[in-house]
């Protein structure tokens, strides 16, 4: 790692690719020096530098993001934006003017509005929480304040709710370490340090659809309380937080807006030998390698433990190692200390290939992209290629001693999310029925016997309140199979079934192999010409090729027939992942009316001519479940 | 012996130099923000903090709005320094 001084003189290095032109590469090279921990200064340059080649820098993604603070942020937004651009956001950012966050959520002709802001920040800190009571209060009283403290942000999000449709992340309260009372502060429930407790507890509680906690608490205790709350700068300039903690702030914030956006990574790759335990099994042997007793051999069982809660919560894992296959499986089926089983990783590379090859493979049988990867290997060199050859790959630097290892890897915050759904918990399974799947295919020699056999039943429904959660996580994490690029919060996705004109459809698969859970997700609107527009329409790739496409075009022709419709018009706009459905109008028998610099329209004639398909998906809807039950 | 008043000078002016990415600049006592474009209320903060780690001092409130000249600035560094 170089220090702050070593950082300077590489920044120098940076300027000069800045100067001749090279705005990517020294991007990149911005991205590779910089880190969350790296102090106020350091933050400022890479700040500034990001601001001269923001321009010049093709593949971000435009985000607009309101920022409401009672504090000052100017410097903080700047730092913000280069985070974001990490994230692969081109970040345009409205600030309100200082201490007027309520003039703005309020007043609807406020710019706040006219912005049009598709993710709204509330920064707020412990000081604009009004909970202060004098010792001794009842619990009455504190209970009654808690509660008009929270209602007072669940009012506000509510006001800008009904006016706006971006998703909103809250501050929660920054605990002080001042205590008036020192250790006993924790013991009434008057005490100061526990009404903010309960505050933080009870605005989690308050939460809705549509918004997000940034944890400002456990920032401020990882950075160090006692400096965090650096008062000189509040008293000269209303800074409400240390400037040094500047990046872990931003850096946090910009994760949770792109899990927000869809950016999170899916998929853990693991390399065996001097990862997940000590030692090179093929020369160690298994009752050499280090797993269980010692220092190292813990570490090492605490960190597969910390990869099984990862899969645990949704995220697929995968081996690449350089072995022998047999070898490398033995320590999973043998080793008493193996807390990671066979059966938790989906996808099992143990060969002699180079790494990258690997990566690349694992990632097309997932079919997920690459940038949704993360890459855990011991070894530099290994690290080294991947990276290059793959640069879209997340490869954390790991350190040399195993007990940092879990450190290594959350310190990057690659996983945050802003929801967990019952999809989530059984992803992997998931994934590894269709590779069963795959398997049982080969006994077949004609498709049609083989999806015949898979006796496969979908349930269709109108979008509910029970699965808004998947359905906005299906949208806004979709990138293969998505024709129109939409992303919608729940807020927007929930008000879909109060619009008349609108129509929001669910699907969730069943096969022989078992769920596959809600799978696809479209939004109609009917427009005043009797069409029916395809909003949206996404689709989970671990169901492509099954029929899956046909029978829900099938779904939106008998709706548009039914709305007495006479045509159904679908868009493709291509970005540089969903290449895969740039032509899935035209295999639907769509006619391609219009191409707008690669932005395809098409359009549906209904008559008694339109095609149905697929015969072999049975379609089975919520309510002919309930009367079988 | 070398003076140590401008042997800070030399110091605060790398300082400056970094902080306003100016390799121009030459800092004098009587240099005011007005002298240095770039010296507004924002760039001040960045210079208060980056002049707290080149010297490892640490300006109470009050001084961090008060630093109106490089004069003042090394007046309060030597304060903090020979302490």
């Amino acid at each position: 790692m170089m220090d702050t001084t070593q950082k300077k003189e590489a920044l120098k290095g940076i300027k000069q690719k800045m100067v001749v032109g090279h705005h990517q590469e020294a991007f990149d090279s911005l991205v590779t020096l910089s880190n969350p921990d790296d102090d106020f200064i350091l933050q400022t340059k890479y700040a500034s530098f990001y601001n001269s080649i923001a321009g010049h820098l093709l593949v971000l993604k435009k985000i607009r993001v309101a920022i409401l603070a009672s504090s000052t942020t100017t410097h903080f937004i700047d730092v913000l934006k280069f985070w974001l651009a990490q994230e692969g956001f081109s970040a345009e950012i409205y600030e309100s003017e200082y201490s007027t966050v309520h003039q703005s959520i309020l007043d609807p002709q406020s710019q706040l509005y006219a912005f049009n802001p598709d993710i709204v920040f509330f920064f707020s800190s412990y000081r604009d929480i009004k909970c202060d009571l004098p010792p001794g209060s009842s619990e009455m009283q504190v209970e009654n304040t808690i509660h008009a403290a929270v209602n007072e942000c669940v009012s506000l999000w509510q006001v800008l709710r009904q006016k706006s449709n971006a998703h909103i992340i809250q501050c929660n309260a920054d605990l002080p370490y001042l205590r008036i009372f020192g250790n006993y502060e924790t013991t009434p429930v008057w005490g100061q340090t526990n009404i903010l407790r309960q505050y933080n507890l009870n605005l989690a509680k308050a939460l809705e659809p549509g918004v997000s906690i940034l944890d400002l608490d456990f920032l401020a205790s990882i950075y160090g309380r006692r400096k965090w709350h650096d008062s000189r700068f509040w008293y000269h300039s209303k800074h409400a937080f240390a400037l040094d903690a500047i990046g872990l702030v931003a850096h946090e914030l910009a994760k949770t807006m792109g899990a927000i956006k869809g950016t999170a990574k899916k998929c853990l790759v693991l390399d065996l030998d001097n990862t997940l335990w000590g030692g090179v099994i093929a020369d160690d042997g298994l009752d050499g390698i280090l797993l269980g007793s010692g220092a190292d051999g813990e570490a090492f069982v605490d960190f597969q433990r910390y990869v099984l809660k990862l899969k645990e919560r949704g995220i697929i894992l995968a081996v690449c190692s350089k072995n022998e296959e047999e070898t490398a499986k033995e320590v999973f089926l043998k080793h008493p200390d193996m807390v990671l089983k066979l059966e938790d990783i989906v996808i099992f590379k143990a060969n002699w290939k180079d790494k990258a090859s690997n990566i690349k493979e694992i990632a097309e049988v997932l079919n997920i992209g690459l940038d949704a990867i993360v890459f855990i290997d011991d070894n530099p060199v290994e690290r080294e290629l991947v990276k290059s050859n793959l640069p879209v790959v997340s490869v954390p630097e790991m350190p040399v001693d195993p007990s940092g290892y879990i450190d290594a890897v959350t310190s990057c915050s690659f996983f945050e999310t802003v929801s967990f759904s019952d999809e989530d918990s059984i992803r992997s399974h998931y994934y590894r029925s269709n590779i069963e799947r795959a398997e049982f295919q080969n006994q077949f020699t004609d498709l049609s016997g083989y999806l015949k056999s898979l006796e496969m039943e979908m349930i269709v429904d109108a979008f509910d309140e029970f699965h808004l959660p998947r359905i906005a996580q299906l949208i806004n994490k979709s990138n293969q199979f998505h024709l129109t690029t939409t992303r919608y919060s729940e807020g927007e996705i929930a008000s879909i079934q109060n619009n008349k004109d609108q129509k929001g459809l669910y699907f969730k698969l069943k096969d022989r192999f078992g769920d596959n859970g809600l799978i696809s997700a479209v939004i109609l609107h009917k427009q005043s010409d009797a069409s029916l527009y395809i909003d949206t329409w996404v689709m989970s790739c671990r169901v492509l090729s099954r029929g899956v496409e046909e029978f829900i075009c099938t779904e939106i022709i008998s709706l548009a027939k039914e709305q007495k419709c006479l045509k159904v018009i679908g868009k493709y706009i291509p970005t540089a992942k969903n290449k895969l459905v740039a032509e899935l109008y035209g295999r639907l028998n769509f006619k391609m009316v219009k191409n707008e610099e690669g932005i395809t329209h098409w359009e549906l004639l209904l008559n008694k001519d339109t095609p149905s398909f697929n015969p072999y998906i049975k379609k089975i809807t919520n309510s002919t479940m309930t009367s079988e039950v | 012996m070398i003076d140590a008043r401008s042997e800070l000078k030399e110091r605060l002016n790398k300082v400056f130099r970094d902080v306003f990415d100016d390799d121009s600049i030459e800092v004098v006592d009587a240099m005011t923000a007005k002298d240095i474009p770039e010296w507004d209320s924002l760039m001040h903060v960045i210079l208060v903090v980056a002049v707290e780690k080149e010297f490892k001092i640490r300006l109470n409130a009050a001084e961090v709005g008060q630093l109106k000249n490089v004069g003042e600035m090394l007046n309060l560094i030597e304060k903090y320094s020979s302490r």
